[in-house]
């Protein structure tokens, strides 16, 4: 009787349609993996804000833009330090909620900040976010104002040298 | 008594389907519809269908294949002259131009997956604007915001943190999935 060969090779041999139904269930479930995983909220909302200058990981040309990796984490170790982030034009001015502000700050200063965050720091809550991005440093020469904050961290809290590159000029 | 056309119909029926079927046979088919379904979903077709449809006109008209046109699905924030059309790549500088340390950042939906993606909008510069024609000079707007929001915005030329700051073409990185 002629029938479809591939038909024929099942009849005689069942095992060999288990077989290609294990083979192309392995070969889907491979298939629907994706190669990306997408950016956790905070992530997206980072590299989408802030990311353009501060780099997709925080490293950036420090002189243009200040490096965050490994470094931002300091400011949570004075209390000007902790309401600086928050007060800076870009971030008191963004368009993200006081919420999800927060959690960019938090994903900064904890993440790509690695280990310059203090240990059992407390995270920023959209509360305090609110209120510190309502006095935003747009009345003071912010250069000045963050070279103190930063001489201030350098002596008393362990922060490295390596947090003044910043000339904020890009000539 | 004579059979009922009926009875002598079905019966023909029911012994035909006897003579020309086999139970392993269906076994056998029923086990390479099993084996063929999981596939069906990772269609195109399907999963165009499960997605949401184009918000902008840019998405509507975006393509996957040429990225020397302005409607390629990375452009649609992209302002400028590509360097795929100047000797470069979508998210590569032609020779003698050096890309830009800062950018601004967008996303764009690939037609094919239908899926957000953020891109990274980076100028290359230190040469003078490349001379390509006119089908390469591009205005895409997608998430582009006002001058005054100056980090997200495309007219901005984003050379100034380079050696130099002439302009010579734009890029679009894709940086990964957005979430």
């Amino acid at each position: 009787m002629v029938r479809a060969r591939c038909v024929d090779v099942f009849t005689q041999r069942p095992w060999a349609a288990l077989a290609a139904v294990a083979v192309s269930m392995v070969l889907a479930a491979d298939l629907k993996s994706e190669p990306l995983e997408p950016f956790r909220p905070a992530q997206g909302d980072y590299l989408l804000n802030c990311g353009g200058c501060h780099g997709f990981h925080g490293v950036s040309n420090a002189n243009l833009v200040p490096s965050l990796k490994d470094l931002v984490g300091y400011y949570l170790r004075s209390p000007e330090g902790r309401a600086y982030l928050p007060r800076l034009p870009n971030v008191a001015f963004s368009t993200l909620s006081d919420q999800r502000l927060a959690a960019v700050l938090n994903y900064v200063v904890f993440e790509i900040g690695g280990n310059s965050a203090p240990v059992g720091g407390k995270p920023y809550d959209a509360a305090e976010v609110g209120r510190w991005r309502k006095q935003p440093l747009n009345e003071v020469v912010l250069s000045q104002y963050r070279l103190q904050l930063v001489e201030n961290l350098i002596s008393r809290h362990q922060a490295p040298a390596e947090l003044r590159v910043y000339t904020g000029s890009f000539n | 008594m004579p059979k009922a056309t009926f009875d002598v119909l079905s019966e023909r029926l029911t012994r035909r389907l006897a003579g020309y079927s086999s139970r392993r046979g269906f076994i056998a088919r029923l086990g390479m519809a099993l084996a063929a379904a999981p596939l069906f979903p990772l269609l195109p077709v399907a999963r165009a269908s499960a997605a949401e449809s184009p918000k902008t006109d840019f998405e509507r008209n975006a393509q996957v294949k040429d990225e020397t046109k302005c409607n390629y699905w990375k452009y649609c924030g992209s302002d400028g002259v590509l360097c795929s059309c100047c000797g470069g790549g979508s998210h590569t500088c032609p020779p003698g131009a050096e890309p830009s340390p800062i950018s601004w950042i967008g996303t764009c939906v690939n037609p094919e997956d239908k899926r957000s993606y953020v891109i990274a909008y980076r100028d290359c510069c230190g040469k003078p604007a490349c001379t390509a024609g006119k089908s390469c000079w591009c205005d895409g707007t997608d998430r582009d915001l006002p001058t005054y929001r100056s980090s997200l915005n495309n007219d901005i030329i984003w050379c100034f943190g380079n050696a130099s700051a002439t302009y010579h073409c734009s890029t679009a990185a894709l940086v990964g999935l957005a979430g």
